[in-house]
């Protein structure tokens, strides 16, 4: 019995910590930014107000759309949190680690992409078609990209299972140090830009008609569809950070449910995290957002550093 | 004396990350950032070989590392941003192989990096050491310097590539006898030094002639 307390406990923190923290999140990114770019920017906390305003407010859907387009606001939502419960985030073993592994989480992530591609299409504007195909092309070498980095750390731990990686990554603190994990880093990094739209390769902050990707296909959302679709992408961007942080730095990781190593694990992992925001705010601000036909380019260099990554574990070996 | 296991841990993400270099000289289209990223690579390299003076006692390679950091991480890249300042050619527009195959291409050359070098480290019993196990990565250096110089047309971009080579024949030679004779080492640095010189010239005057530093040009003489 004490134990079922227990997982439903670990279960709740951790939903309740990602569902929460993502909003703080991006508003510690708009913040950064705003701050490098000498302007004063909203408070941190203004992306919970916005959720808040748009889940109240009412909803327009467009005459010409199917049930797909009111469908799809809760599958994005509804996929995202089963990614939540994947990922280990303040507990190494998550409670639901045997449900799926990273290809379960990387296809999770396909459903909620499929889907709202579709309901770009479905509402029939010129610019949701235009947003959905774009946003699939450049999936076709994200995803690639991003399995074989978080391969390339399976490989070292010897399993695909998150939390067992984890696990055994921070259980042996010399096996995190090796030259194809600095490369896969890199690759991970960039898929995280790339699969959150940031500025590199979509610009979050605009809509502007010839460069926008993930903005244009949820053109049509309003009212609590778009607060559930920008709740999901500001999750996504922190299951990625804390996948970039989790899996490369495992430090300070909670094994068991007393409550200090609960507050440790909670305090290294928003450390973590809010570093890698700030890095994340820091690349926005240097970087301009590339041409649509560059930005394969870029993915590519994603992808062939997390295949180079594979490839130097077998050569540099253990 | 500082745990041997952790300067060979070094040693190779160094090397990783050299090789991390190579890879984004391919994938830019910069000059400028082309020369930014050599220099980068180059005080690496001087980093790797002052780790091995201080991991393996080799303290003639202290020479070569100094003449690395100084020669090929400031005073070529300086001349060579003098160069690219003075003929006022920014950017790689045309390419032999787009940049998107070209990464692909250099993925595989590492591949066949380390299938050339497998059998020769397979005959060694010291194989246990890391320095010995960074040879494929600084073949692959190599050849990617030797790729560079095939599919890019401008001359800046040339130079680079066998920059880019010789910091892999630089690597290799670490890797496998931790680092050549001085004299050698002397001899190859002269050579590269005079090398680009000569070459930042006559990119210059190509460019002066031409009004374009693309070799593709060269052959309608």
């Amino acid at each position: 019995m004490k134990e079922f307390i227990d997982t439903l406990f670990v279960f709740s923190i951790q939903l309740l910590v990602m569902l929460f923290l993502a909003p703080l999140v991006n508003g510690i990114i708009k913040k950064t930014k705003a701050r490098l770019q000498n302007r004063r920017g909203a408070s941190i906390i203004q992306p919970y107000f916005d959720l808040a305003k748009l889940l109240r407010k009412e909803v327009v859907i467009p005459v010409t759309s199917s049930w797909i387009f009111r469908v799809t606001p809760y599958i994005a939502f509804a996929s995202t949190l089963a990614i939540v419960l994947l990922v280990p985030t303040i507990f190494a073993p998550v409670p639901f680690h045997w449900v799926g592994d990273i290809i379960t989480v990387i296809y999770l992530f396909a459903i909620a992409r499929f889907f709202v591609a579709l309901a770009g299409i479905d509402a029939g504007s010129a610019f949701g078609g235009l947003g959905s195909s774009r946003e699939m092309s450049i999936a076709s070498i994200i995803e690639p990209a991003m399995m074989l980095a978080i391969f390339t750390v399976a490989v070292t731990a010897g399993s695909t299972d998150l939390s067992i990686i984890v696990n055994r990554l921070s259980t042996t603190p010399a096996s995190m140090v090796h030259p194809s994990h600095v490369l896969a880093f890199i690759g991970l990094f960039i898929v995280t830009i790339a699969e959150t739209g940031r500025i590199p390769v979509d610009n979050p902050a605009t809509h502007l008609e010839l460069t926008m990707i993930h903005e244009a296909m949820i053109l049509e959302y309003s009212g609590r569809y778009l607060a559930f679709i920008e709740w999901a992408s500001q999750i996504k961007l922190l299951i990625f950070l804390s996948l970039l942080a989790n899996m490369f730095v495992p430090i300070g990781m909670a094994a068991d449910v007393s409550s200090i190593s609960l507050i440790i694990g909670i305090a290294a992992f928003t450390i973590k995290v809010f570093v890698l925001a700030i890095i994340v705010a820091l690349i926005e601000t240097l970087n301009a957002k590339l041409r649509l036909f560059r930005v394969p380019e870029l993915l590519m260099v994603a992808f062939v550093l997390s295949l180079i990554a594979l490839i130097l574990y077998f050569i540099i070996g253990t | 004396m500082l745990n041997p296991q952790w300067i060979s841990l070094s040693i190779e993400i160094l090397a990783a990350t050299i090789l991390v270099t190579a890879f984004i000289i391919v994938s830019s289209r910069s000059l400028l950032f082309y020369v930014r990223l050599f220099a980068m690579q180059s005080i690496l390299l001087g980093a790797v070989a002052l780790l091995v003076v201080i991991g393996y006692g080799e303290t003639h390679i202290l020479i070569a590392a100094a003449l690395t950091i100084v020669v090929k991480g400031i005073v070529i890249p300086s001349a060579l941003t003098k160069v690219i300042d003075k003929i006022k050619v920014r950017k790689e527009i045309d390419f032999t192989v787009n940049i998107t195959t070209s990464l692909l291409i250099c993925a595989l050359i590492v591949i066949l990096a380390d299938s050339v070098a497998r059998p020769i480290l397979d005959q060694q019993q010291v194989s246990d050491l890391a320095v010995f196990r960074v040879l494929p990565v600084s073949i692959a250096i190599m050849m990617i310097g030797l790729f560079i110089m095939i599919a890019r047309k401008q001359a800046v971009s040339q130079i680079i590539g066998l920059l880019t080579m010789e910091n892999g024949v630089f690597l290799s030679g670490l890797s496998i006898t931790y680092g050549m004779p001085l004299i050698v080492e002397i001899g190859i640095f002269f050579d590269i030094f005079v090398a680009v010189l000569i070459l930042g010239v006559f990119v210059f005057r190509i460019n002066q002639t031409f009004d374009t530093i693309s070799t593709d040009i060269l052959r309608k003489l």
